[in-house]
């Protein structure tokens, strides 16, 4: 498949500098700067199909950063305005709709669909076109080993280093509280897969064994088996590399076979707002990484709770807050660069004042390694006395880290 | 190796998901047995149950169990009408190839209302007592499992009772066995027949409740399904009620046992490569009789 796409991104491209070459001999003048002047943002969601539910997110999100901006007046003093396809989470519809939206419809700028199988692909059209390309959720490793030159993750950490404050904190524990062995459990998925992996890589390396390390299927349902096997191996702790109904599944089985670990550690699933109703509330002392809560103080995230929910009558979660981030680091880019079109120059400066300097979200400060991995970490939250309170790091926690957890 | 306790526990998991296995591949060898049909929506209308309870759950906070009072005799009813509908309506020549994409078409229909209605959101029902369980000889049961498994034997025994010891259990299994002699001995196997597709989809109403109780549902759950049950009644005997249970115990317990030494995903294939090996070395089936081999 890979060496298809590429060829047919070439191809592409070739056809596209033909035809801009064809348009500058013939002298004719730009389109866009003539009829009307908003800076038109191409973007691709999968609005149907398999992520169809973040998907609508991360449409949520550019909307309300779309409208936020416009009612401020606009970028450069021109109205921005989305061009959103949708391709069904399929990953070659991806690629030709980021053709055509650079190539046929001659967008000024682009943002990055959700999740990793839709980002690598389209990320490959946009650095083809020399386009920047800032996405808002393409976290796992492999987006950022194809040597992508344009390419920003919008939101604070990749998926490896989602857990490094509870690493860190682990590891810093007195060796009598230190959990001694770890059993992991990760969806056959790149991005739940790295945050459990960044984990145990971790405390590995810190001489914490691990004594299981389970891979399943994304659609599996049934996980009796598994924890049947983490509560044979009474580890001291447990850690899910999940999504949502598979971490929920799996704790529901745990919790059947009355396995009580010190520490419990799942990715995504507890974040999400239907989760505790879920499990039947037996959430207690369940731990979980998170990119974003409408709580931080972040002087742009007030207004964007704020007016968001105004917007969509509910506050935002994780999905639109990345969604936003993605606007709010090209807005700045532009305004640094004052451009926003397909120019290669104006891309060019954009990608290189970004590689330089540090943007304020609504995720806080965020800056970027040269592969565009962002470099900060995502804070811990804990399910404390009902409720999910941030407890890593220290800056910014709202309630102490329970060690160990009370039993589920 | 894995410790002794393991293996046994492992046993147990076995049991409690081959009874389920066995009441939904039930259901799905009835209907062949009956009209040669192959229906792709079989685990299409279990999702709709689980659906159905958890809705009703959700609205009233009944107990999910409860709502089978209501959906066991509307699935009865949806499938005799959807027998004399629809199915007869296709040319017995090209029936089960036909069936084929009849169903799908249900299939997909039922996963697109449910996707309407509720989104695809993952759903569980929340019940006081999903995670309790007690010990059994060093393993653990968990109580839903246990109550899945229940009213799995219960329904599959009840099926039995009634394909054995009623007149119309007679009449069903005679136009099982040779339909145009079932005629002459003044069956009217139309009928038998719409009965008989009634009783396989009210075994989905059993079959998705109980797998509600335990599990995440969503519209798309059921493809997850469809492809192991298919898998279990080929293996077990087309058409042959008790060679589908036995099949689907044997298999369940199979991929229990091996996800101790493979992983998840491979522990899954034994379902696929069970039917291999019985489409290259008995394509009739293990436990199946004589119809399986006309196919």
């Amino acid at each position: 498949m890979r060496p298809t796409r590429r060829l047919q991104g070439r191809i592409a491209a070739g056809t596209l500098t033909l035809a801009l070459a064809a348009s500058g001999c013939a002298g004719g003048s730009g389109s866009e700067d003539s009829s009307d002047d908003s800076i038109v943002i191409g973007v691709s969601l999968p609005l149907t199909g398999d992520f169809s539910e973040p998907g609508k997110g991360v449409e949520r999100g550019y909307k309300a950063w779309a409208k936020i901006v416009n009612d401020k007046g606009g970028l450069l003093g021109r109205k921005v305005e989305l061009k959103i396809l949708d391709d069904q989470s399929n990953a070659d519809r991806v690629v030709s709709d980021y053709e055509q939206l650079i190539g046929r419809d001659e967008v000024d700028l682009v943002f990055g669909p959700f999740s990793t199988r839709l980002v690598v692909p389209s990320a490959r059209v946009a650095e083809e076109y020399g386009m920047l390309f800032v996405e808002p959720a393409g976290a796992a490793p492999e987006v950022f080993d194809q040597g992508f030159k344009n390419l920003f993750y919008a939101a604070p950490a990749v998926a490896n280093d989602h857990y490094n404050h509870l690493a860190d904190y682990i590891l810093a524990l007195p060796a009598g509280e230190r959990p001694k062995s770890v059993a992991y459990a990760a969806m056959d998925d790149p991005f739940a897969q790295g945050t459990a992996y960044g984990l145990k890589e971790k405390l590995e390396k810190g001489g914490i064994k691990t004594v299981v390390d389970e891979v399943y299927p994304p659609n599996t349902t049934d996980f009796g088996s598994i924890a049947a096997k983490i509560a044979d191996s009474k580890a001291d702790m447990v850690v899910g590399g999940s999504q949502y109904q598979d971490g929920v599944n799996l704790i529901v089985a745990l919790q059947q076979l009355n396995y009580q670990p010190k520490m419990a550690a799942f990715s995504t699933a507890p974040t999400e707002p239907e989760f505790a109703k879920a499990i039947g509330n037996k959430t207690e002392g369940i731990l979980a990484p998170t990119g974003y809560t409408q709580k931080a103080d972040y002087p742009s995230n007030k207004e964007f709770v704020e007016k968001y929910t105004k917007q969509f009558g509910k506050a935002p979660e994780e999905d639109e807050a990345n969604a936003y981030t993605t606007g709010q680091v090209v807005a700045a880019a532009v305004e640094a660069a004052d451009c926003a079109s397909q120019d290669p120059e104006c891309q060019s400066k954009l990608v290189d004042w970004l590689r330089g300097n540090e943007v304020e979200t609504v995720v806080g400060p965020l800056k970027w390694d040269d592969k565009g991995r962002p470099q900060s970490a995502h804070m811990i939250q804990q399910w404390i006395d009902g409720e999910i309170q941030i407890v890593l790091p220290e800056a910014q926690k709202e309630a102490d880290l329970v060690h160990p957890k009370p039993a589920w | 190796m894995p410790s002794a306790s393991l293996v046994f526990q492992s046993v147990v998991l076995g049991v409690l998901l081959g009874g389920l296995y066995a009441l939904l591949a039930a259901g799905l060898t009835l209907y062949f047995g009956v009209m040669r049909v192959v229906m792709i929506a079989h685990s299409a209308f279990l999702i709709l149950a689980a659906y159905l309870a958890w809705y009703a759950h959700r609205e009233t906070g009944i107990d999910p169990l409860l709502t089978l009072v209501v959906t066991v005799p509307l699935f009865f009813a949806a499938g005799v009408a959807m027998q004399r509908l629809l199915l007869t309506r296709l040319r017995p020549a090209t029936l089960t190839m036909m069936s084929v994409l009849l169903t799908f078409s249900v299939a997909l229909t039922i996963e697109g209302l449910l996707g309407y209605a509720f989104s695809g959101t993952q759903r569980r029902i929340r019940l006081g007592y999903s995670s309790a369980g007690f010990e059994f000889l060093g393993a653990r049961i968990a109580a839903v499992k246990l109550i899945a498994f229940g009213m799995a034997a219960l329904a599959l025994l009840g099926l039995y009772v009634l394909m054995k010891h009623s007149r119309f259990g007679q009449a069903l299994r005679a136009t099982i066995q040779h339909r145009e002699a079932a005629q002459l001995l003044g069956i009217d196997t139309d009928r038998i027949a719409g009965y008989g597709f009634g009783l396989g989809l009210a075994t989905a109403a059993v079959g998705g409740t109980a797998l509600a109780l335990d599990t995440t549902i969503y519209p798309s759950l059921h493809w997850h399904w469809i492809g192991p049950l298919m898998a279990i009644i080929v293996v077990g005997g087309l058409g042959s009620v008790p060679g589908a249970a036995i099949a689907a115990m044997t298999l369940g317990m199979l991929q229990s046992l091996l996800q101790l030494e493979l992983s998840t995903t491979w522990a899954q294939t034994v379902f696929y490569v069970a039917l291999f090996a019985t489409l290259a070395f008995r394509p009739q089936g293990f436990f199946g009789g004589r119809l399986a081999q006309r196919f």
